[in-house]
């Protein structure tokens, strides 16, 4: 028993070591990137990597006297328990003062009451989820959300000649808060939703839903789709059932990804989508990102999750900046941060710790150099996570 | 005197019950072990632990019964809603939680095993995929019962019995977790070795000579299916409580398909397969992972070729043909 009690001690103060241990200069922070490396949505830990790459060729490795480390964790997809167990490791064996990462929203929210407990900053790269942020203060995210991106669609689309809208989205929490978000913005402004439309997650063929979309008498579509299979899916249904020639417009989110777009080909051209960034946006910062991006990493594609890995790591070396390896001192310095991000000027809002940006309206084009972008024609300034007080 | 001979004589009676269980104590000091080794890892030990948990039910019913399906995490999956949402709703005991579990995947494995079990080989395959699949997409539309696919959160877990409070470096999860294998374990080894057992592997060489002996052989299978969902549903039941949150994955395709590929590592048919195959699987998993988090499915792959092709009755039969080997050299 008194081996046991004593093996128990020591494994907690070695816990405790090195979860309190503050400040002390000029050591070694160590970020742990807990994402989906292999299997079918290995791409988002791709995408982060490389823009973690991107980042650390830019600035360096080293900040305010600290040498940055970054352990990568792969969880194989949406699994809460391999990413709890990724996070207990990250926290107790490497001693991490930060975590990232977390593509999907159940993988975030798994962790939530270790980041309390520990105390340390998780900064979301990409689980859009509203509700993830008030899980646990050390929640901060510098993605988007949904309801950031669907509500501006809706807006704008009211305001910019369309009269009655379908809405057509894949029945799963996302697609229900997009349909809701989208509808709410679209009806205030005078707009009138003839039909909502929930797809099941897993179909492919989309053509009896391109007839309802027909019937309705609608004069565009309001659609989402995961990224991938659907997508295309949808969209070529879109074209060969004849709604494009039937004049019905498009208006989407994440559908035309910079990582899946070529894929979709010429049907894709002029399809208008409400995001908060495109590969091709107009700045020099997004010049010099996606320069580097291609020279470290030939064929690879700047989209939502290299950007918000970008700023995910810009946010991280700001709060080591800021306070080192000290987790509430580091949230309460990023609460109201503002930096120029390839995707234009952005700010954390103390509240939510949620991103607030410029939400773009962008059409599918082809590029000078011959690839699907989407260029963005209108902008939308300064939304804030319109669904955290939903 | 009397007092040294009455303890023999009731070691001797009880050698025929308890003789066997001796690898159940190797399982007791190897978790002793790890215990104290792996102090850093105790999170990863306690999910190869419940995943141990989860391969002995479908042992029992793909060892023992032959009964091959490959949608085992249908059971799993109910067992953590129903614990998730009793513990979120009603009350927050683990032991209750984990028999509630139990209760919901020996149901789901009662009422599709009726259909199921009436039919044979790719039917049978097809339909519990099926299964699986319906349920997937019932949680997945009942967002106001289980949050849909951003999962179930905040489910926690009052101190079992009691006294022992789940920890951050989640030593209590693994007791806990350790202490629920051991009873599963006994209660299988009890299963397996009783005459409802043996009716089993009968029913496994030859269903149809076994109903002409007067055995109920589908009862029998819907009697096993039944008793491996509720193990199963105990094995979700465990997650869901050391990871606090349930998530629509819990009822993927990959997570029946890696039960069946840890039980066929291991050695199916035997209880000791499917804790050796769990093992293994998990390790070299975590280990490949970590060393190279993006190439590691290539070692996990090139280790079930070697093993399916070198050892087809798993890595239990390594010793008897190592010895075989040794003999003819």
């Amino acid at each position: 028993m008194k081996i046991v009690r004593w093996t128990v001690c020591l494994a907690l103060s070695a816990a405790a070591c090195a979860l309190t241990s503050g400040t002390a200069a000029a050591e070694t922070i160590k970020v742990g990137v807990i994402a989906t490396f292999s299997g079918p949505n290995a791409i988002w830990g791709k995408q982060f990597r490389e823009a973690i790459d991107v980042y650390v060729a830019q600035h360096g490795s080293e900040v305010a006297g600290h040498k940055v480390e970054f352990i990568y964790k792969d969880v194989g997809g949406p699994n809460a328990d391999a990413s709890k167990a990724a996070a207990q490791e990250l926290l107790i064996r490497d001693g991490v003062k930060y975590l990232a990462g977390f593509d999907f929203t159940p993988n975030a929210v798994a962790v939530a009451p270790l980041i309390k407990q520990a105390k340390v900053p998780a900064v979301i790269f990409n689980a859009g989820t509203s509700s993830i942020n008030k899980q646990s203060e050390y929640f901060i995210r510098t993605s988007f959300t949904l309801w950031q991106v669907s509500a501006p669609a809706g807006e704008w689309a009211a305001k910019n000649g369309a009269k009655k809208v379908v809405t057509a989205v894949t029945d799963y929490n996302p697609g229900v808060d997009a349909e809701a978000a989208f509808s709410s913005t679209f009806q205030k402004n005078g707009g009138e939703i003839v039909e909502k439309i929930r797809m099941p997650l897993n179909t492919t063929d989309f053509s009896p839903f391109m007839q309802r979309i027909k019937n309705s008498g609608a004069d565009a579509v309001f659609a989402f789709l995961p990224a991938g299979p659907a997508t295309f899916a949808f969209t070529k249904a879109y074209n060969e059932n004849g709604l494009r020639a039937a004049g019905i417009n498009f208006y989407g989110t994440g559908e035309t990804d910079e990582t899946t777009i070529d894929a979709l080909g010429d049907q894709a051209i002029g399809l208008v989508t409400a995001y908060h960034y495109s590969g091709a946006h107009d700045s020099p910062l997004n010049k010099s990102f996606v320069a580097k991006l291609k020279e470290l990493h030939p064929s690879s594609r700047a989209n939502l999750a290299s950007v918000g890995a970008y700023d995910g790591v810009e946010l991280i070396y700001r709060m080591i900046k800021a306070a080192g390896g000290d987790g509430p001192k580091a949230v309460e310095a990023a609460k109201g941060m503002e930096w120029e991000s390839p995707r234009g000027p952005i700010k954390i809002d103390p509240v939510s710790r949620h991103v607030v940006q410029n939400v773009y309206i962008r059409r599918v084009e082809r590029g000078s150099d011959g690839y699907l972008i989407n260029k963005e024609f209108a902008t939308i300034p300064n939304v804030a996570d319109l669904g955290y007080s939903q | 005197m009397t007092d040294l001979v009455t303890p023999r004589v009731s070691t001797r009676r009880a050698i025929p019950l308890f003789g066997s269980l001796w690898p159940i104590a190797i399982v007791i000091l190897a978790a002793f072990a790890a215990f104290f080794l792996f102090p850093y890892d105790l999170a990863f030990l306690t999910r190869i632990v419940i995943m141990m948990v989860f391969v002995l039910s479908f042992d029992l019913i793909l060892g023992y019964a032959g009964i091959a399906t490959l949608g085992h995490a249908a059971m799993y999956g109910c067992g953590a809603y129903a614990a998730g949402l009793f513990a979120l709703h009603i009350s927050p005991d683990p032991l209750v939680g984990l028999l509630i579990g139990a209760t919901a995947g020996a149901l789901i494995g009662w009422a599709s095993g009726l259909v199921l079990l009436r039919t044979h080989g790719m039917t049978l395959l097809i339909i519990s995929i099926a299964v699986t699949m319906v349920l997937q997409e019932a949680a997945s539309k009942a967002r106001w019962l289980t949050g849909g696919a951003d999962g179930l959160p905040g489910i926690s877990v009052s101190p079992i019995l009691g006294f022992f409070e789940f920890d951050f470096v989640g030593q209590v999860a693994f007791i806990y977790s350790v202490c629920v294998l051991v009873a599963v374990l006994v209660l299988c080894h009890v299963l397996v070795s009783s005459p409802f057992g043996l009716a089993l592997r009968g029913i496994k060489n030859s269903a149809s000579r076994m109903r002409a002996i007067g055995t109920p052989v589908y009862r029998r299978k819907v009697t096993v299916y039944t008793i491996a969902g509720a193990i199963a549903g105990i094995a979700g039941a465990l997650a869901a409580q050391v990871t606090g949150l349930v998530g629509l994955e819990v009822f993927n395709f990959s997570l029946s398909a890696d039960v069946m590929v840890m039980l066929i590592l291991g050695g199916a048919g035997r209880l000791y397969g499917a804790l050796i195959g769990t093992l293994i699987f998990m390790t070299v998993h975590h280990v490949a992972a970590s060393i190279d988090p993006f190439n590691w499915l290539f070692v996990i792959g090139f280790m079930l070729l070697v093993v399916v092709f070198a050892l087809p009755d798993g890595l239990v039969s390594l010793p008897a043909r190592l010895v075989r080997f040794l003999r003819r050299a």
